[in-house]
């Protein structure tokens, strides 16, 4: 087990700077999550870990040992690519031991890890075939065997479910989260499903355009993301975002208008200091926190467009003239699209974002 | 659906004629006339009249010796340079790969009558430039074209020359199809360069090199330009008479046809066979 450590990391392709001074520390042990949209500069990053990618600029230790020149094998490292990267010609046995095979490791001890690999991911039955005989699933298991007969220190896993359908991600993920437990050792793991992102990791790394948008725990990203970014990615479906106006100051609140919504004022206590008398802001109602009429401080009345009917909870795509907004709604069968509806906002239930982006507490 | 199809072979009709005319008749032809005695008028049915004196004459045996003594020797050389060339094309090392590229690939281009020609030179015994070579090196100039040995080894060289950079191009193709991450899988689980190369690249590559491998098989069995060009129809005394020169000598010198078409059967049976070999030695286990 061991602690990484990112300072000021950075990563330029020729001219292009793709990670721009990325600061992370992973406690020994710990699940952490890089997520963001394509191209954020996440993958990247997980490779500049494992030896893969040069690093630029800036500084990697793996277990309080500085690696930037050292060889990926002498990282104590594992990697999970997303495309398996299995060795097709050989048997699933073959690709466990492989590696320990071609570096003169005693048969016994091969033997005994690939064993243990095999039965933790349950496997066994599997030895003796071909990567191109196992299910999609079969094979990321033993993408991840591969992994563990290396008895890392840290384990790296590049979009490993990417691949999988909806089902079977659902299953590896529980699985991932159950060998983490079992296993115990630091995990890093590179996604772009925030899903993932919530359900597996103590932490998690928001990046966005090679930048770190907010490092936390799942739901304090959740609960108190830091800019409008983390807010919209962060939550699924994600959150609504409603044009607005400073219009007044009240003592330790700010009132807003929103704009598409005929006037309707909102009263938002803040803890910061108040944005100016006439600033454009912008509103953050996540889907789950739009009330039935006057249960808020504010209603607004929106058309609902289309009505997915989940059965134990509803999403009511609705406009409210250039706005689209996504309500969830909980037993609401009897939602059809063209309905009318008028829906409310808690003033402690929202979010405030000036111009650009950044949070207004 | 009847008409359907009776439509579809309409528009393929004048392809079907075409085929059956110049390619289906002449195959089914050349072998009934391998059965016929064709040194008479009018040609007779002699059924063991060109097989039987397959079998007891000197100078098939001989091609075929040569022939199989090409195959052997330089088919494996040219196939292993041919991965050797196309692993450094595919080097992210190597710069102006276009350039290389289209290097390795010139010599299929260039006509066989103007290669052979400048071989011929390249060899010749008083002016040739390997000569001048050798004896800049304190080694005895070689007579190329006045013995077997070297006459064998000048058409091996000449025919890996042009070959050889035109399978690396389709090995390079197989090299590119290798997922790059399982590479870099290896490279975690330290495991050497060259060891990728060979537990890794090599039988990945496998399918690909085996399509060269027959390929280059079959063209060998049906070489003909460089020994009759290079080395003078297959001199010195038939010391490089190939198959496919024999089948030349005996259809269209002596005019006969019916003993021709007898050796091209044969040569297409061995490159099968061959063939076909090959695929079953480098088949994958189920």
């Amino acid at each position: 087990m061991a602690a990484v450590t990112l300072k000021n990391v950075v990563k330029r392709f020729g001219v292009f700077e793709i990670v721009h001074g990325a600061n992370i520390d992973v406690e020994d042990g710990e699940f952490v999550v890089f997520v963001g949209p394509s191209g954020c500069g996440k993958s990247t990053l997980l490779r500049m870990i494992a030896g893969l990618e040069d690093i630029s600029g800036g500084e990697i230790a793996i277990g309080g040992k500085l690696v930037n020149d050292v060889e990926p094998a002498d990282r104590g490292i594992a990697m999970v690519f997303q495309s398996y990267a299995l060795y097709p010609h050989m048997s699933v046995e073959q690709n466990l031991s492989f590696g320990l095979r071609m570096n003169g490791n005693p048969k016994a001890d091969t033997e005994r890890r690939v064993k243990r690999a095999a039965k933790i991911l349950r496997i066994a039955e599997l030895m003796k075939r071909r990567p191109r005989q196992l299910s999609g699933g079969q094979r990321q298991r033993v993408a991840i065997g591969r992994a563990i007969v290396r008895e890392p220190q840290v384990f790296l896993f590049d979009e490993p479910l990417s691949n999988l359908d909806a089902e079977l991600r659902v299953q590896m993920r529980v699985e991932i989260s159950r060998l983490h437990k079992e296993l115990g050792v630091t995990m890093i793991y590179v996604t772009h499903d925030q899903t993932e992102a919530m359900t597996l990791a103590d932490r998690i790394v928001v990046l966005n355009a090679g930048n770190i948008e907010q490092i936390g725990a799942p739901l304090d990203l959740y609960d108190d993301p830091a800019n409008r970014f983390v807010a919209g990615f962060v939550g699924s479906p994600k959150m609504n975002f409603l044009a607005a106006q400073v219009v007044g100051n009240d003592g330790d609140a700010t009132v807003v208008e929103l704009a598409n919504h005929g006037g309707t004022r909102l009263r938002k206590p803040l803890s910061g200091a108040p944005p100016a008398v006439g600033a454009e802001v912008v509103l953050g109602v996540r889907p789950e926190h739009f009330f039935d009429t006057g249960e808020g401080d504010c209603d607004i009345a929106v058309k609902a467009d289309v009505a997915e009917h989940l059965g134990s909870v509803s999403y009511i795509y609705a406009n409210a003239g250039p706005e689209e907004l996504i309500i969830e709604r909980e037993a609401s069968r009897q939602r059809a699209s063209g309905d009318h509806m008028v829906v409310s906002i808690k003033a402690g239930r929202s979010l405030l974002f000036d111009k650009s982006g950044a949070r207004i507490r | 659906m009847r008409y359907q199809n009776a439509t579809a072979y309409r528009f393929l009709a004048p392809y079907l004629l075409i085929f059956s005319i110049f390619w289906l008749w002449p195959i089914i032809s050349s072998f009934l006339i391998s059965f016929q005695a064709t040194r008479t008028v009018p040609w007779r049915f002699a059924p063991t009249f060109n097989w039987g004196r397959l079998i007891g004459d000197p100078a098939f045996f001989n091609a075929l010796k040569n022939t199989l003594l090409i195959l052997v020797i330089q088919v494996p050389v040219m196939i292993t340079l041919a991965i050797v060339m196309a692993v450094l094309l595919n080097s992210p090392l190597l710069k102006a790969r276009g350039l290389f590229r289209f290097a390795f690939f010139a010599p299929v281009v260039v006509g066989e009558v103007a290669y052979s020609a400048v071989f011929r030179l390249m060899f010749n015994l008083d002016y040739g430039i390997i000569n001048k070579l050798l004896n800049s090196i304190g080694l005895p100039r070689i007579d190329w074209f006045s013995n077997v040995t070297p006459a064998m080894a000048v058409i091996m060289i000449a025919v890996t020359w042009r070959w050889a950079g035109y399978n690396a191009i389709i090995l390079l193709a197989g090299l590119q199809s290798i997922p790059q991450d399982v590479y870099e899988a290896a490279t975690l689980d330290r495991v050497s360069k060259l060891k990728q190369f060979f537990y890794i690249t090599l039988p990945l590559l496998k399918p690909i090199i085996v399509f060269c491998a027959v390929l280059s098989i079959i063209g060998t069995m049906q070489l003909f330009t460089e020994p009759f060009l290079i080395t003078e129809r297959g001199g010195p005394g038939g010391g490089t008479e190939t198959l496919g020169l024999l089948l030349y000598r005996q259809g269209f010198r002596s005019l006969n046809f019916g003993y021709a078409s007898a050796i091209a059967y044969t040569m297409a049976g061995l490159a099968i066979a061959i063939s076909l070999v090959q695929l079953w030695l480098t088949r994958e286990p189920k």
